[in-house]
C-alpha cells in the first residue's frame, strides 16, 4: 500500500464517527486529567488503558493519542490560572501565563495558550505525516543489534537530560531495568527471581509500575500538600479576546517553536518539557524587550505553548516508525499499543495502515476539538480545579486500583501498586527522576530481546554491536550523551 | 562515615544490588543457551554497585527545593500511613466485600480522614462513583469487577 493510499485510509478512520467518538473522548478526558495539579499525561493514559480492553485497537488507541496530547493542552491550564502546572511540559507556560492571570487578563492567557497550542500541535502533525514514514522505511532494514543500540540511546538519552544528578537517573534506569529481569526468562523458560510466587511468574504489569511511580506517588504529595493550594484565589477570567497587535506579536515564536519543539520531540529523551523551556529560553534572548518575560509577556507564553505541544506530536515519530519509545510518556502510550496487541515499529504503517495513519490524521481533529473545547468552554471546565483535594485523593486512588485490578483480576497486583507507590514516593523524596525507571521497565524486555539475538546471531561476540556502521554510531552518540553532564560537573569544580 | 545523605542511599541501595546479585547467581543455567538467562541479571547487578560506588562519593547537588521535600511534618507522615493503611484495607476487603461496597466506604471516610467536611456530598460521591464505575466496567466495558456481597 503506498502513502497515499495509507493517509486515504488514515483520514477514512478518522472522520468515521467512531474515530471522531473516541478522539473526542480521548482529548476531552485528557484535558480534564491534564488539568488537574500533579496529574500528568502519564497518569492519564495509566489510567485509561483499561477502558480500551475488548475495544478494536484502531479507536482505542487513536483515543489514547487524544488523552495525551489533550493532557499536554489541559496543563497549561492549571499553569496559568493556579500558577501549579499539572505536569512539568507546562512549567515554562507559568512563567508568564499567571502573571498575566494576575493582571486579570487570565481568559486572554488561556486564549493565547489555546491558540499557541493549536497551531504547534497542527504545523507538528504535519511534520509527522512527513517524517514518520521516512523513517519507517529507513528503520525496517535494522537487524537486533541496531535495535539494541537505538533503545540504548533512547535510555541513555532521557538518563543524561534527567534533572538532577546522572547518577541517580542511571540508577534508577538500572533498577528500572532489573524489574522487568522478573518472571520467566523467554528464551530459555528459566524462572527468574520470582521465588516461587505464581504471580511473578508473568513479571510485573507495567500499569503496576506506572500507576504506583506516577499516579499515587502524586497522591503521597498531594496529600502533604492538601492544605496549602487555596483555590479561591483564581482570578477573574476577563475577556478572550486577543488583539492584532498581540496576535502579530505570538506569530513569529509559534512558528518557530512549533518546528523547534517538533526537532526536539522527535529526539530521544527530550521531549515536551525541554522543548518547552528550550523555546521560552530561545525567544527570551532574541526577544527585543527580553525584560517583559517573567511579567506576562505574549511572547513568554505564546513560545513554550507552541513548543510543548508540537513536541508531544514529535515523540509520535520514534515511537510509531521505531516502535521506541523517548520518554517515560511515550512509553506508558507504549504498553496502551502493547495491551491491545499493536506492536508499533517499521512494519506497522504497511501491516496496519489504519492504525499508523488513523491516529496522524485523527491528530488533526484532536488539535481542533481542543481548541474548540479550550477556547468556549475554559470557563466551565477550569471548574474542576475547584474539586476539593481530598475527594480528589480519594478518587485518584480508586482509579488506579480499577486500572490495575482490571489487568489482572488479582489483589496481589494491588499490594504491588501499593509498593510501588511507596517506592514512587521515596524516589522523589530523595530526587530518583522516575521517568528513566519506567522507561527502562518498558525497554528492558526488548532490550534484552534484542541484546541475545544479536549475540546468537554472532555467536557470542560482542564485536557484532561495533561492527554494523548504524549501531556502532547510534551507541557512541548514547555514550557521549553522559560527556556532556560530566564534562559540565567537572567544569563547575574547577570553577 | 556516613555523613552525607548521598553516602546512607548508596548503603541501602548497594543492599538491594549485593541481594540481586546472589539470587542472579543462584539462577539455573541452560545448556543450549547461547546468552543464558543470567548474563543480563549479573551485568545488571554489577552496573547498579559500579552505580552506587560513583554516588557514594558524589556531593549531594540538591537544591533547596528538593531538600525541602523532604521535611514532612509529624503530622503529615501520620497522614500518609494512615491513608496506606485505608488503601490496604481497601484491597484486602475488595474481594470480599465486593467493589462497589469497598470503594464507597474508601472513598467516603478517605475522604473525611483527609479534612473534607461536606459529609452530605462526600456521601453522594462514594455512593455514585462506585456505582457509575461499576456497571460502566460489568455492562458496557464487559470487564468483571468483585461483586462481593451485594445482590448485583
Amino acid at each position: 500500500m503506498g502513502s497515499l493510499e495509507g493517509i486515504l485510509t488514515g483520514f477514512q478512520v478518522a472522520f468515521s464517527v467512531e474515530g471522531v467518538l473516541f478522539v473526542l473522548i480521548g482529548v476531552f478526558v485528557g484535558t480534564f486529567i491534564g488539568m488537574l495539579p500533579g496529574l500528568g499525561p502519564i497518569s492519564a493514559i495509566a489510567v485509561m488503558i483499561p477502558v480500551t480492553f475488548g475495544m478494536d485497537p484502531t479507536p482505542a488507541l487513536v483515543m489514547m493519542a487524544g488523552v495525551y496530547y489533550g493532557a499536554v493542552f489541559g496543563g497549561s491550564t492549571s499553569s496559568i490560572l493556579l500558577n501549579a502546572p499539572g505536569i512539568s511540559g507546562t512549567v515554562a507556560t507559568s512563567f508568564d501565563g499567571y502573571p498575566m492571570a494576575q493582571q486579570g487578563k487570565a481568559g486572554k492567557a488561556l486564549a493565547i495558550a489555546a491558540i499557541s497550542s493549536f497551531i504547534g500541535g497542527t504545523i507538528s502533525v504535519l511534520l509527522l505525516m512527513m517524517l514518520a514514514p521516512m523513517l519507517s522505511s529507513v528503520a525496517i532494514s535494522f537487524g537486533p543489534p541496531a535495535y539494541f543500540a537505538l533503545m540504548f540511546l533512547g535510555l541513555t538519552a532521557i538518563t543524561s537530560l534527567s534533572e538532577g544528578s546522572t547518577s541517580k537517573a542511571l540508577i534508577s534506569a538500572v533498577v528500572g531495568f532489573m524489574v522487568v529481569t522478573i518472571g520467566i526468562d523467554a528464551q530459555t523458560g528459566t524462572q527468574r527471581f520470582t521465588f516461587g510466587n505464581a504471580n511473578l511468574l508473568e513479571g510485573i504489569d507495567f500499569l503496576v509500575i506506572a500507576l504506583g511511580l506516577f499516579a499515587l506517588a502524586e497522591v503521597c504529595t498531594l496529600i502533604i500538600k492538601r492544605k496549602d493550594l487555596s483555590l479561591d484565589n483564581t482570578h477573574k477570567l476577563g475577556s478572550l479576546k486577543i488583539t492584532k497587535q498581540e496576535a502579530k506579536e505570538m506569530s513569529g515564536p509559534v512558528t518557530r517553536q512549533s518546528f523547534m519543539g517538533f526537532v526536539l520531540g522527535v529526539l530521544p529523551g527530550a521531549g515536551a518539557t525541554i522543548a518547552s523551556f528550550i523555546g521560552y529560553i530561545t525567544e527570551k534572548r532574541i526577544a527585543k524587550k527580553p525584560d517583559e518575560f517573567g511579567k506576562g509577556s505574549v511572547r513568554g507564553l505564546a513560545a513554550p505553548e507552541a513548543a510543548n505541544n508540537a513536541a508531544t506530536s514529535g515523540a509520535f515519530v520514534p515511537l510509531l516508525s521505531l516502535g521506541i519509545p523517548g520518554s517515560g510518556t511515550t512509553a506508558v502510550l507504549l504498553g496502551a499499543f502493547l495491551v491491545l496487541g499493536v506492536q508499533p515499529g517499521p512494519l506497522l504503517m504497511t501491516d496496519r495502515p489504519e492504525i499508523f495513519w488513523g491516529i496522524i490524521a485523527s491528530m488533526y481533529i484532536g488539535n481542533v476539538f481542543l481548541l474548540i473545547l479550550n477556547l468556549p468552554l475554559i470557563p466551565y471546565i477550569s471548574k474542576i480545579l475547584k474539586i476539593p483535594r481530598p475527594l480528589l485523593i480519594s478518587l485518584v486512588i480508586m482509579f488506579s486500583i480499577i486500572g490495575v485490578y482490571a489487568i489482572s483480576f488479582s489483589t496481589f497486583d494491588l499490594y504491588m501498586l501499593l509498593l510501588f507507590g511507596v517506592v514512587g514516593f521515596l524516589m522523589r523524596l530523595f530526587s530518583f527522576p522516575a521517568p528513566p525507571f519506567i522507561l527502562a521497565f518498558i525497554l528492558g524486555g526488548m532490550m534484552e530481546q534484542s541484546f541475545r539475538q544479536s549475540l546468537t546471531i554472532s555467536n557470542g561476540n560482542y564485536m557484532i554491536f561495533v561492527k554494523e556502521p548504524i549501531s556502532l554510531t547510534l551507541l557512541l552518540i548514547g555514550l557521549l550523551s553522559f560527556a556532556f553532564p560530566i564534562i559540565g560537573h567537572l567544569r563547575k569544580r574547577k570553577g | 562515615m556516613l555523613k552525607t545523605l548521598n553516602q546512607k542511599v548508596s548503603l541501602v541501595l548497594l543492599a538491594i544490588a549485593a541481594g540481586y546479585l546472589l539470587l542472579s547467581y543462584q539462577l539455573p543455567s541452560y545448556p543450549y543457551a547461547i546468552v543464558d538467562a543470567d548474563v543480563l541479571p549479573k551485568g545488571l547487578g554489577y552496573l547498579l554497585v559500579i552505580l552506587v560506588i560513583a554516588l557514594f562519593f558524589t556531593k549531594d547537588s540538591e537544591t533547596e527545593e528538593q531538600k525541602a521535600r523532604r521535611n514532612i511534618p509529624k503530622k503529615d507522615i501520620l497522614a500518609l500511613l494512615a491513608v496506606f493503611a485505608f488503601v490496604f484495607f481497601y484491597i484486602f476487603l475488595l474481594e470480599i466485600l465486593g467493589f462497589v461496597l469497598t470503594t464507597a466506604l474508601f472513598i467516603f471516610f478517605c475522604s473525611w480522614f483527609l479534612g473534607y467536611k461536606k459529609h452530605l456530598t462526600n456521601i453522594i460521591v462514594a455512593v455514585l462513583f462506585p456505582l457509575f464505575m461499576y456497571f460502566t466496567f460489568t455492562e458496557f466495558l464487559q470487564i468483571s469487577l468483585p461483586q462481593g456481597i451485594l445482590p448485583f
